[in-house]
């Protein structure tokens, strides 16, 4: 299901600063793994370039053994097609309503009649009920109609995770999915992720949560546009940590803060129905 | 360089410092205003002094005149007034929306070659010069336009609200189309979507409250522009009020602009109401 990736020698510039420099990078299909680094470091931009979303200053990245950046569009739109994004927030269209955003994991397959006909009749049966049974899976089963801005920031993210399991990518790209969710709905999005990378699906996560990324069987850590660290976690020494997110005073805070939360409210377990379907 | 004894540490306020080029701009609208005085000859004196024209205008204008025909007349007026206002605005949305999704600049793809990118300018540029040059011309010039050609009535002028209402909500809506958080869109597209579907589905419903209550304001200054596209014979209240006052029928006047005067604020508040509800 998951393509190949590999990065080599990648180098992406803003104006006269670098955002990535030299990224040089293998991921296996059906991989998953977690990428780290400081505010900056460039770990949005190294999953914008798997998609072409930017333009690349060096190096190339090809995935499935074909040149990203040398495909022609249709091609590319193929490509895209299977792979499957989510932000921390604001990657859903707030005024359409979560079933829509949820459909829309499959637009990029219609055809032009059938894109008309989704735009005004909404989707048809079949994509419906796929709809519906994605959205069941993440517990919003009875708020398909809802309009998505009148959801919480969690339910949102969920309705982002429906639109991943309506679309099935070969590739999840996650960046920061957890940044703005609560600690229940992170934990089953997270676990939805996982089940998506079980079916095969190549799973690259993006995290702020070092703890979470240790879970995760290998991590990329980038500094500065360049890959610091590339092993398994338990090669991951404090000091390697330390350099990597040298300087980073808010994430100092950020982590501490978090910490302190966590120790003040036990994490209450989720009731009855809702949840993503934990294996 | 690196040390200003001078300059006290410090913010400084939300008016800008005493500078260069603020003594500049100053010295500038200065003279702007003494010369376009001068220019349009303002005389406080006469200003003042013209106080008894104008009574006997208004006096002569009481009691207005409220017999049957007059008020057919000014009902007829009224309506016509409110469906040229009408139609044009609805033409006019209908006009400017495909030009308006022409005229939003969209962030180039990555990888476009430049005669691609040239190629996908040129529909931009021409739908922005067409939405220029109907919002530009101010809509009674374009009555003026549609009365010679066409003639006298409220047909001309309704054309001439429509292209100009257009040209307005074409530049309105290619700019609520702009400023709409991107970011849904990017996603659309990164996950495949065509330039279409991620304009249809990402850009478009985002835009669309936005559309609703521009559409609605461009309807009430039509509603305004109506009254007065009548002086140039393109029908509405205005063309009435235009051979009372050639009559010296005065208190035919005032019934014509009394009644003016209520849809207007009628429809003012009717509009601003339902523009905020689309707003919450
Ligand atoms: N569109 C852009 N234009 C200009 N500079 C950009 C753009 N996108 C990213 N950058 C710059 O590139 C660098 C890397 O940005 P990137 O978003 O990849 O960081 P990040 O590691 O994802 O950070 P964060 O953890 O804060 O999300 C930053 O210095 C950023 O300012
Ligand atoms: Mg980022």
């Amino acid at each position: 299901m998951g393509q190949r990736l590999v990065l080599d020698g990648v180098g992406v510039r803003f104006g006269d600063a670098a955002a990535l420099e030299g990224v040089t990078l293998s991921v296996k299909p059906g991989e998953k793994l977690a990428v780290i680094g400081a505010s900056g470091a460039g770990k949005s931009t190294l999953f914008r370039t798997l998609t072409r979303s930017v333009a690349l200053g060096s190096g190339s990245v090809t995935v499935g053994g074909r040149n990203l950046y040398a495909l022609s569009w249709r091609e590319l739109g193929a490509t895209r097609r299977r792979v499957g994004t989510i932000h921390q927030a604001y990657n859903l269209v707030p005024e359409l309503s979560a079933g829509m955003n949820a459909a829309l994991g499959e637009v990029g397959g219609l055809g032009r009649l059938a894109t008309l006909r989704t735009l005004l009749l909404g989707p048809d049966a079949g994509l419906s009920r796929r709809v519906e049974g994605a959205l069941q899976q993440v517990g919003l089963g009875e708020r398909v109609r809802a309009r998505t801005a009148d959801l919480s920031g969690g339910q949102q993210q969920r309705v982002a995770v429906a639109r991943l399991l309506v679309q099935r990518p070969g590739l999840i790209l996650a960046d920061e999915p957890f940044a703005a969710v609560d600690p229940v709905t992170a934990e089953r999005v997270m676990a939805a992720l996982l089940d998506l990378n079980r079916e095969g699906a190549t799973l690259l996560v993006n995290l702020h949560d070092v703890a979470a990324a240790r879970t995760f069987p290998r991590i990329v850590a980038l500094r500065e546009g360049r890959i610091a660290f590339d092993g398994e976690p338990k090669d991951l020494t404090d000091e390697m940590l330390a350099g990597i997110y040298e300087g980073d005073e808010k994430r100092v805070q950020h982590e501490e803060e978090k910490l302190g939360s966590r120790r003040r409210e036990p994490m209450r377990v989720a009731e009855g129905r809702d949840g993503v379907s934990a294996h | 360089m690196a040390s200003r004894p001078t300059s006290p540490p410090g913010l400084g306020g939300a008016i800008p410092r005493f500078s260069w080029p603020v003594s500049l701009a100053l010295l500038v609208i200065l003279g702007l205003t003494g010369w376009s005085a001068y220019g349009v000859g303002f005389d406080l004196v006469e200003l003042l002094s013209g106080g008894g024209a104008v009574e006997r205008f208004v006096s002569e204008m009481f009691p207005p005149d409220l017999s049957a025909a007059t008020l057919r007349a000014t009902g007829v007026g009224i309506l016509e007034t409110f469906q040229m206002s009408f139609l044009g605005a609805l033409i006019g949305a209908i006009v400017a929306f495909p030009l308006a999704a022409l005229g939003t600049r969209e962030a180039p793809t990555v990888g476009m070659s430049s005669v691609e990118r040239l190629l996908a300018a040129i529909p931009y540029h021409v739908a922005r010069f067409v939405l220029n040059v109907f919002r530009s011309v101010p809509d009674i010039l374009w009555a003026l336009v549609f009365v010679v050609a066409l003639g006298l009535g409220p047909f001309p002028g309704m054309l001439a609200l429509a292209v100009h209402s257009a040209g307005v909500l074409g530049k309105l809506y290619s700019e609520t189309l702009e400023t709409v958080p991107s970011r849904p869109v990017e996603a659309l597209r990164a996950t495949g979507a065509t330039e279409l579907q991620a304009f249809l589905f990402g850009r478009l419903p985002q835009a669309m409250s936005g559309f609703a209550s521009l559409t609605l304001y461009q309807w009430e200054c039509n509603i305004r522009s109506a009254t007065i596209l009548g002086f140039v014979g393109a029908g509405g209240i205005g063309q009435q009020i235009l051979i009372s006052m050639n009559l010296f029928d005065y208190p035919k006047v005032a019934t014509l602009v009394g009644a003016t005067i209520v849809v207007v604020l009628l429809v003012d508040r009717f509009s601003a109401a339902v523009r905020r509800r689309l707003m919450s």
